[in-house]
């Protein structure tokens, strides 16, 4: 082995890492849509995912199905889920969902919730108008 | 003719099974101790072990990048030793920090594993550190596997700040960092003092683990080297010359 190829081998390791990383992740660098990027989409049967925190108050269940509205700071999307939300699912809580746009209603099927980075023993603690916008 | 005798001597220090045994008790305790988080309930003390397992995994390639470079720089062995007990650390820690982090998703997110930028750059960085242990099974020359391995882990090295910053940098569903970053810290102080003892506590079980690490790396080397230097029969001992000038 020359003292070039010494050199070579890790290149080409790392190399081929960042290729992976270009090619592999540039759709998972942004693993959901705002609900104001969703309004500003047409309506399709693409699969899509959307963000927000649920808005307090939205929540209705009958019928296997859960509506619910999700909102950034700019705006709120009605959210139709088909099936059983995680355990941890509530009011005021950040959601991602996966499904479809249909211009008027989020259709979906697939429900992750995604909690924050804030810890606390009382739930009275929380502070919810530092964060009520960061879910981006 | 029979190889000269060697020996080498066992490793026998035991404070660092002590000190491990100690830390990981301490972590224990201190987490059963603190009270749960409101939202996530009895969950939350899955942080407790994640969080430390995460900031080891850092911290050890860290030092695996320092190590390599006092390598290329001094050509000592001995920081080419202690680059690859951190690096075998570190993976450690990753596998441990990914598979504590897929037992926390289940019930949280709902789900053991999703590709976004956190997740997906945390595997890349566990497999591109277990091509740097591989790496360094691909030649018996001490030497040159410390050469290698030494460019390899200071190149890898970038990958830790992607990981950290990759829940600030880009969309993920995985939560920004509640500890390192400028920002205030939005925990209670009991959980955070108990995060606290668990990263110390994790950082003094590294500690333990190099120091057995590196003693048994030592004598794997030294090993290697009895191997390379014993006596045996040069090539074409069993062979006599043939007699080429019959006659003359």
């Amino acid at each position: 082995m020359t003292r070039y190829a010494k050199f070579v081998i890790p290149a080409l390791l790392l190399a081929g890492v960042l290729v992976v990383l270009m090619v592999n992740l540039s759709s998972a660098l942004v693993y959901f849509n705002t609900p104001t990027e969703l309004l500003a989409r047409e309506a399709s049967d693409e699969r899509l995912r959307l963000g927000g925190r649920v808005v307090p108050g939205s929540v209705d269940e009958r019928d296997g199905l859960v509506a619910f509205s999700v909102q950034d700071c700019d705006a709120a999307v009605e959210v139709i889920h088909a099936g059983v939300p995680p355990q941890l699912f509530q009011e005021g809580i950040g959601v991602v969902v996966e499904g479809a746009w249909t211009g008027e209603a989020f259709q979906s099927d697939t429900m992750l919730v995604k909690h924050d980075e804030q810890y606390r023993t009382d739930a009275e603690d929380y502070n919810e108008t530092d964060h009520a916008c960061t879910e981006a | 003719m029979t190889p000269r005798e060697q020996t080498i001597e066992r490793p026998t220090s035991v404070w660092p099974w002590i000190t491990m045994g100690v830390a990981g008790t301490v972590t224990f305790i201190a987490s059963m101790a603190v009270g749960p988080d409101a939202v996530q309930g009895q969950l939350s003390r899955i942080m407790y072990v994640h969080v430390p397992a995460a900031w080891l995994a850092y911290l050890a390639f860290f030092v695996t990048m320092a190590a390599s470079a006092m390598y290329l720089w001094r050509k000592d062995l001995a920081w080419d030793r202690r680059a690859a007990s951190s690096a075998e650390i570190g993976v450690v820690f990753t596998g441990l920090a990914i598979g504590l982090g897929m037992i926390w998703a289940k019930p949280t997110w709902g789900v053991w594993w999703t590709w976004d930028a956190r997740l997906t750059l945390t595997a890349i960085m566990f497999f591109v550190y277990l091509g740097y242990l591989a790496l360094r099974r691909t030649t018996t020359d001490l030497n040159a596997r410390a050469k290698r391995s030494a460019i390899l882990g200071v190149l890898a090295v970038v990958q830790v700040p992607l990981v950290h910053f990759s829940v600030v940098w880009w969309r993920t569903l995985h939560q920004p960092p509640t500890l390192l970053k400028p920002e205030p810290i939005d925990m209670d102080t009991s959980m955070l003092v108990t995060l606290g003892i668990a990263v110390v506590s994790f950082t003094v079980m590294y500690v333990a683990m190099m120091f057995k690490r590196i003693e048994l790396a030592r004598l794997e080397d030294e090993i290697t080297e009895m191997q390379q230097t014993a006596d045996v029969p040069i090539a074409g001992e069993a062979v006599t010359a043939p007699a080429l000038e019959r006659g003359a």
